[in-house]
């Protein structure tokens, strides 16, 4: 007998709806939601790959402690007792600035609620962060700055009602499936497409303009476009006037800017620029996408105050059809940051140094809080290798497969008195950990995921957690009543969700109930906008007037040179996801990673004499691997690129954690490697987590 | 084949129900309409709406993962399907086409065979044709063909109801049926018409299939259609009558079981050997493929129809725009 | 069980013997527990579904029928996933089989003259047919072109050896040292066709060179019908339902591998690869 469970797509941001096909146990597989206004009843490869995820076949299912090396069954008595003597010797030891957790930007709003409130009401300190650091944090610190917000300013519907579509620095079709076919079906309709990115992605192929750019010039890039709309007045100077401040410090900045020297740092035509610049400005509406080509940049933080600059001073913001929209990778990345999984701010970004909200939220909690700042999930890092931490939580993440410069963090992790992780399967990260504990699944529990454009929607329990797997906030819950604690023993995640809608206004409108009978709402949801807000910012932003702050391009921290003579870049290929943990279970999804995972341009491979497929050694100022190569004009020449889901090939152990200054965003989009053929036939060897790269190769 | 007056179809869905398992599309309330359990005394009306489920009924009989055998001490042993006996209540034409298409392509297929034996099919005309559909250009709708059906159900006035087999007619022993008038044939040809009427202009449809079998379309084309393909498998997965699977070995406590699960020819790895040649390299060449196997004569001439039954699913679940109507309408050159 | 049921259910073998046979080659020796009729009637060219539990399974040709002990043996290349497990196995461990499956090489009665043409590890699926013609000295007027990358890269020595002493066995090397023929099996042709054309090809290898030596039998006078291929696709069921071997509208584990190449065509013509076809540059379908 099978049954339908309405639910919602787990592997990306676009939060796509989809029924559970439920046998007995087991999810076997799904059925589109035809009436979902997000995907409208389509899914992409992922989605529909859903029942291999979660299959319990390859789930961990009992809570195992590390004992001389080797991980032993246990039962979760012991266990949890286990984690908080270790986590009450650390605070003795430490304090709290030497503990803290790493939540997940996969699990459900009420995990990440959980989390935070572990962090903040147990361990008494704001170390709290989780992945949006290696994402998407320069979106939110960018648009704070120029709007006062850092969310799509759009809904995804709003594809629908564009005539223009530019893209910048993401590969659509291939890591938001769903809003990428939705630009394309919008371009049948006859809205032009505007792809800039250095790749030649699926999109850029098949857009009206590719703006291929060389890689870390967006600023440059934008500044040029600016530097043409302002000379031809055709600024939105009506715009201009009334929603923003101060538009002439930008104007004069971009005034000064030589459009050849554009041309040679871009190496985009200038013909391209003009035309882009006209048809961007004169769109009657025009939705801008970008994606991490922005974000993932030692200049994060700037690329995004760039991305705003052109948006404002175009108009094309606050209308539908029109924003600024950050594509956030993980599904519910948009949700850990709504839910203060952040050092600086509690639930509905709610500033922690504030004495307001510390007040409210002691007197909620009933306990005392902290009120030293707390660290990033690379502060944390970086306090372990000094010395200065001593036990961490880490909730579903894989840093040591997905940050930049994986030696670094294993040796981080290494370093810690005390690793406890919490996850559904078996990772890098989770075999480093002294305890591991198993967790739930999305589809083994209730809860809210929220998607990109702000829509916070419901997950159901499908099925039951394999063996002993509970849910996240179950088990902090349990620990935290060990700690001493009892605020954390929700009967049911609706009632976490109830507690986060108390404290947080921009949510105060929500019930899991109104959920249900609109297909998930958009926050801001309030007693203004009972039924949230597809739109932001069509009458105000939060700042009052938006800002447009002048910016000039910044290099990447390392470009090529005679030793190291590529530029590198990362990226994602469509049929996989994150570090790979749940893509590559499915048999037909693993099928599909190419051979060779270093994608070269025809005339590099050529000059070094290398056939597709050839086994290459990478090598960078921090680390080696080998691979094979792909030989493909999806890249420039000059420019290799790798995709970041294979433990055999870690790409991170080449990338660079030159840091955004403001959110420390590391730059994992841009360095520089030399590469060097593997005799043909040889085959590449595969790195093991355990053995540091340096001494192996 | 005898007709009947059928005063209430909740009458006959209970009935039904209380010998066997009834499944009936039903929406969820949040965007979907699944086959969905309905137990004998479920008071809720049968609306079928006009739009069929976005999932066919083809995972009752070959369900998207299955185990075929386990392997334990150094035996293989077979895992027969044990299926308790199911009612489809509400299937339409273009769905019961696909069926009768499957049961040949896996007559010999022992795990199909026992699911298939277990079902009673109750079919039902289309009153109105749903969004997309085109089934009356391929010979598979509005109306429920002969023999596709144990019972079918005829929308009107009031209902009535066919008994094809002598299944059907077991099934509803016990009710209280009276003949419907001689004339009920000419009241469902007419809704057959109007029905198929809506479909609009089969022209454009059948041009593109007569251009895919005489060789007419040009090679440039498919590679146009290919990057329009994000390689999903929607497509494959709702089609009625796609059949391609994988195998995938799953480690059990003491061995494995082996299961096989749908696969997609989509897919780039579909057909990518061990040496890295592929039979079908390019995304074009995959979309093709995919339409030659709907559309060619060749597997017409295997299965006595073209495998599209005209369901209208693969254009609603396509997130890159090119469904069965729209790329036959492309190949006609319309 | 009905009959299909049967065929999709792996029967237990036992790996017996090894050996290294050319470059990440190897020649293995299976045992079936349980022998039946249509084991020993397999007709060679025909293919069997080797189990590896856990890995999958991968279709493998015959390079001796199995006796009746239920001995055979296959050739087998390390490629992937399955056939590198394979190679780690030790003889003892109990595998899977299913078989045999396909349409094998066209049996051939009389004084007929037939060439085979094989490349690299394309004379597995050949070496069964030539055994037959060797042993049963019918009459069939046999000769086999082999060609090979380089020295190493060959295989089946044990049989080539047998076979050279009972017919005419041409061996070419891609990279020829001293005391090698040098060039691809094409080269050779004039050799073969000097003394008379063939009446049957039988071609073996990878697809260009199946694809060429077709191409070049026709410009020497030879009817498309009068040639055979044996063609790779990735297989899963051997019994025509996965879907994964297709090749137009045929699926090459029931109604190939072997085709015979004016059928291979109007295949690959009726599922639209005319162009490939007319070009002359063959992309598969
Ligand atoms: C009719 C036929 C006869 C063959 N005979 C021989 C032989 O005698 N000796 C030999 O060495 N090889 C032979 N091959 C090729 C052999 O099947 C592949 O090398 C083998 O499947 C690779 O499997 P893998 O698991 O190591 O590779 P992976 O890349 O891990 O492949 C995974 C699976 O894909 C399928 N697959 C991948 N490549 C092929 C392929 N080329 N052909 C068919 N299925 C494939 C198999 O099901 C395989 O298990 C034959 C192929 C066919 C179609
Ligand atoms: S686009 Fe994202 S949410 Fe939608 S199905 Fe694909 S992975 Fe899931
Ligand atoms: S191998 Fe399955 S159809 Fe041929």
């Amino acid at each position: 007998m099978i049954e339908v469970v309405p639910s919602i797509c787990s592997y990306c941001g676009v939060g796509c709806g989809l029924g559970l096909r439920v046998q007995g146990d087991r999810i076997i597989g799904v059925e589109p939601q035809s009436g979902h206004p997000v995907s409208q009843g389509q899914l992409c490869a992922k989605g529909w790959s859903t029942s291999f995820a979660v299959d319990p076949a390859q789930r961990l299912v009992h809570p195992l402690i590390k004992e001389r090396g080797a991980f032993r069954e246990a039962g979760w008595d012991e266990t949890l007792d286990l984690v908080a003597e270790k986590f009450r010797e650390a605070l003795a030891d430490g304090g709290p600035t030497a503990v803290g957790v790493i939540s997940c930007a996969r699990a459900t709003n009420e995990d990440n609620y959980a989390a935070q409130k572990f962090a903040r009401a147990v361990l008494k300190t704001h170390n709290i962060d989780h992945c949006a650091r290696i994402c998407h944090s320069p979106s939110v610190a960018g648009l704070a700055r120029t709007l006062g917000s850092g969310a799509m300013t759009n809904g995804i519907v709003d594809i629908d009602l564009a005539d223009l579509i530019l893209v910048i620095g993401a590969d659509v079709t291939e890591n938001h499936a769903m809003i990428g076919a939705r630009i394309l079906r919008a371009q049948d309709r006859g809205a032009k497409l505007i792809v800039v990115d250095p790749r030649k992605t699926r999109l850029a192929r098949l857009a009206d303009w590719h703006l291929q750019l060389r890689l870390g010039t967006n600023i440059a890039l934008i500044n040029g476009l600016l530097h043409i709309i302002f000379a031809q007045g055709w600024e939105a100077r009506d715009f201009l006037d009334r929603r923003c401040a101060d538009a002439d410090a930008l104007r004069r900045h971009v005034a000064g800017i030589a459009l050849d020297e554009v041309v040679a740092l871009t190496g985009v035509p200038e013909d391209q620029l003009r035309a882009v610049a006209h048809a961007y400005s004169h769109a009657k509406a025009a939705f801008l996408a970008y994606g991490m080509g922005i974000t993932q940049f030692q200049s994060g933080t700037n690329n995004v105050i760039a991305v705003s600059n052109l948006a404002l001073s175009c108009g094309q913001i606050g209308r539908p059809g029109t924003g600024i929209n950050p594509l956030r990778g993980q599904n519910n990345v948009q949700g850990a940051c709504d839910m203060g999984c952040l050092p600086n701010v509690f639930p509905g970004y709610q500033d922690v140094a504030d004495p307001a909200h510390a007040a409210k939220f002691t007197q909620a909690w009933n306990t005392s809080l902290p009120t030293a700042p707390g660290l990033t999930s690379l502060g944390m890092t970086k306090a372990a290798l000094a010395g200065d931490f001593r036990a961490l939580m880490i909730l579903g993440e894989d840093p040591v497969l997905t940050d930049p410069d994986q030696n670094h963090v294993a040796r981080s992790l290494a370093a810690l008195d005390f690793l406890v992780v919490v996850e559904t399967a078996m990772t890098e990260t989770a075999k480093l950990a002294d305890v591991v504990l198993p967790a739930a699944a999305f589809a083994e529990k209730d809860g809210s995921f929220t998607n990109c454009e702000r829509r916070v929607q419901r997950v159901r329990r499908a099925v039951p957690p394999p063996g002993e797997a509970r849910t996240d906030w179950q088990i902090l819950g349990a620990l935290a009543q060990r700690l001493g604690q009892p605020g954390l023993r929700w009967p049911d995640a609706e009632a976490i969700f109830d507690e986060m809608v108390g404290l947080s206004p921009m949510f105060s409108a929500m019930s899991y109930a109104k959920l249900d009978r609109h297909h998930g709402l958009q926050w801001p949801c309030d007693g203004e906008h009972p039924e949230g807000s597809p739109l932001l910012h069509a009458e105000r932003f939060p700042l009052g007037k938006a800002r447009l702050l002048p910016v000039s391009q910044v290099a990447p921290a390392e470009v090529p040179d005679a030793d190291y003579p590529f530029a590198f870049t990362t990226h994602r290929l469509h049929f996989h996801y994150g570090c790979g943990s749940m893509t590559r279970r499915s048999p037909l999804l693993e099928r599909e990673t190419p051979t060779g995972l270093l994608f070269m341009h025809p005339d590099d491979g050529r000059g070094m004499g290398l056939r597709e497929g050839q086994g290459v050694r990478v090598s960078s100022r921090r680390g080696v691997l080998e691979t094979r190569v792909h030989l493909t004009d999806d890249v420039p020449a000059g420019t290799v690129a790798m995709p970041y889901h294979f433990k055999e090939a870690p790409c991170n152990r080449l990338t660079n954690d030159a840091q955004d200054p403001s959110t420390k965003m590391p730059e994992l989009k841009a360095c520089a490697v030399a590469v060097t053929a593997l005799p043909p036939g040889q085959a590449p060897r595969r790195l093991e987590f355990d053995e540091p790269a340096h001494e192996r190769l | 084949m005898n007709a009947y007056e059928l005063n209430s179809v909740e009458a006959l869905r209970a009935h039904l129900a209380a010998d066997r398992r009834l499944y009936e599309p039903r929406p969820d309330g949040q965007g979907g309409l699944h086959w969905q359990t309905v137990a004998a005394d479920d008071a809720q009306a049968f609306e079928p709406g006009l739009e069929p489920p976005p999932f066919s009924a083809k995972a009752f009989f070959f369900p998207e993962r299955e185990a075929m055998f386990r392997f334990e001490r150094g035996r293989f042993v077979a895992v027969e399907p044990e299926p308790e006996a199911f009612t489809l209540f509400g299937l339409r034409a273009c769905d019961l086409t696909a069926i009768a298409y499957q049961d040949r392509f896996f007559a010999r297929d022992g795990h199909y065979q026992a699911r298939r034996e277990a079902a009673l099919l109750v079919g039902m005309d289309c009153a109105a044709s749903c969004t997309g559909g085109f089934c009356a250009a391929l010979g598979s709708g509005p109306a429920v063909g002969d023999g596709l059906a144990d019972l079918v159900l005829i929308p009107g006035a009031s209902w009535r109801l066919l008994v094809n087999t002598a299944a059907g007619r077991a099934a509803v022993s016990g009710l209280d049926l009276k003949p419907a008038p001689r004339d009920w044939t000419r009241a469902r040809e007419q809704t057959r018409q109007q029905a198929a009427a809506e479909q609009g202009d089969a022209a454009p449809l059948l041009a593109g299939i007569a251009a895919l079998n005489a060789g007419r379309v040009p090679p440039q084309t498919w590679e146009a259609l290919g990057p329009r393909c994000l390689g999903c498998s929607g497509c494959t997965s709702v089609c009625p009558t796609c059949s391609c699977f994988a195998p995938l070995d799953l480690p059990t406590d003491g061995g494995l079981r082996r299961e096989r699960v749908w696969d997609s020819c989509l897919y780039e790895g579909f057909q990518k050997e061990a040496s890295g040649h592929n039979g079908s390299p390019s995304p074009g060449d995959r979309v093709r493929r995919y339409w030659f196997h709907k559309f060619g004569d060749g597997f017409k001439r295997e299965f006595g129809r073209y495998g599209c039954v005209g369901c209208g699913r693969c254009d609603r679940v396509c997130p890159g725009g090119i469904g069965a109507r729209v790329v036959l309408k492309r190949l006609g050159g319309a | 069980m009905n009959a299909l049921a049967l065929s999709v259910l792996p029967r237990p073998m036992r790996l017996l013997q090894r050996y290294d046979d050319g470059e990440d080659a190897r020649h293995f020796t299976f045992q079936l527990e349980d022998i039946r009729a249509e084991d020993a009637g397999m007709m060679p060219g025909q293919f069997f579904m080797l189990v590896l539990p856990g890995c999958g399974e991968a279709p493998f040709t015959y390079v001796s029928r199995p006796d009746d002990q239920g001995r055979f043996s296959a050739l087998i290349r390390r490629m992937g996933k399955l056939t590198e497990a394979l190679f780690e196995l030790q003889p003892g461990e109990v595998l899977g089989y299913r078989g045999p499956f396909g349409q094998g090489w066209p049996r051939f009665y009389g004084k007929q003259r037939i060439l085979a043409v094989a490349g690299g590890c394309g004379l597995a699926p050949l070496a069964g047919f030539i055994e037959d013609v060797a042993r049963t000295r019918s009459g069939t007027h046999l000769q086999v072109i082999y060609g090979a990358r380089h020295v190493g890269a060959r295989v089946l020595s044990r049989e080539r050896a047998r076979w050279s002493g009972a017919l005419p066995l041409i061996e070419t090397l891609d990279q020829a040292g001293p005391g090698h023929r040098q060039g691809t099996p094409l080269a050779h042709f004039d050799t073969v066709f000097g003394q008379a054309p063939p009446d049957a090809v039988l071609c073996c290898g990878p697809e260009v060179l199946m694809e060429a030596a077709a191409r070049e039998c026709l410009g020497r006078g030879l009817r498309a019908d009068q040639i055979w291929l044996s063609v790779e696709r990735r297989m899963h069921c051997g019994v025509g339902l996965c879907g994964h071997c297709y090749v137009g509208d045929s699926y090459a584990c029931r109604d190939g591998p072997t085709y015979r190449y004016d059928r291979y065509r109007e295949l690959l013509r009726r599922s639209g690869c005319a162009r490939e076809l007319d070009r002359g540059e063959l992309r598969h379908c």
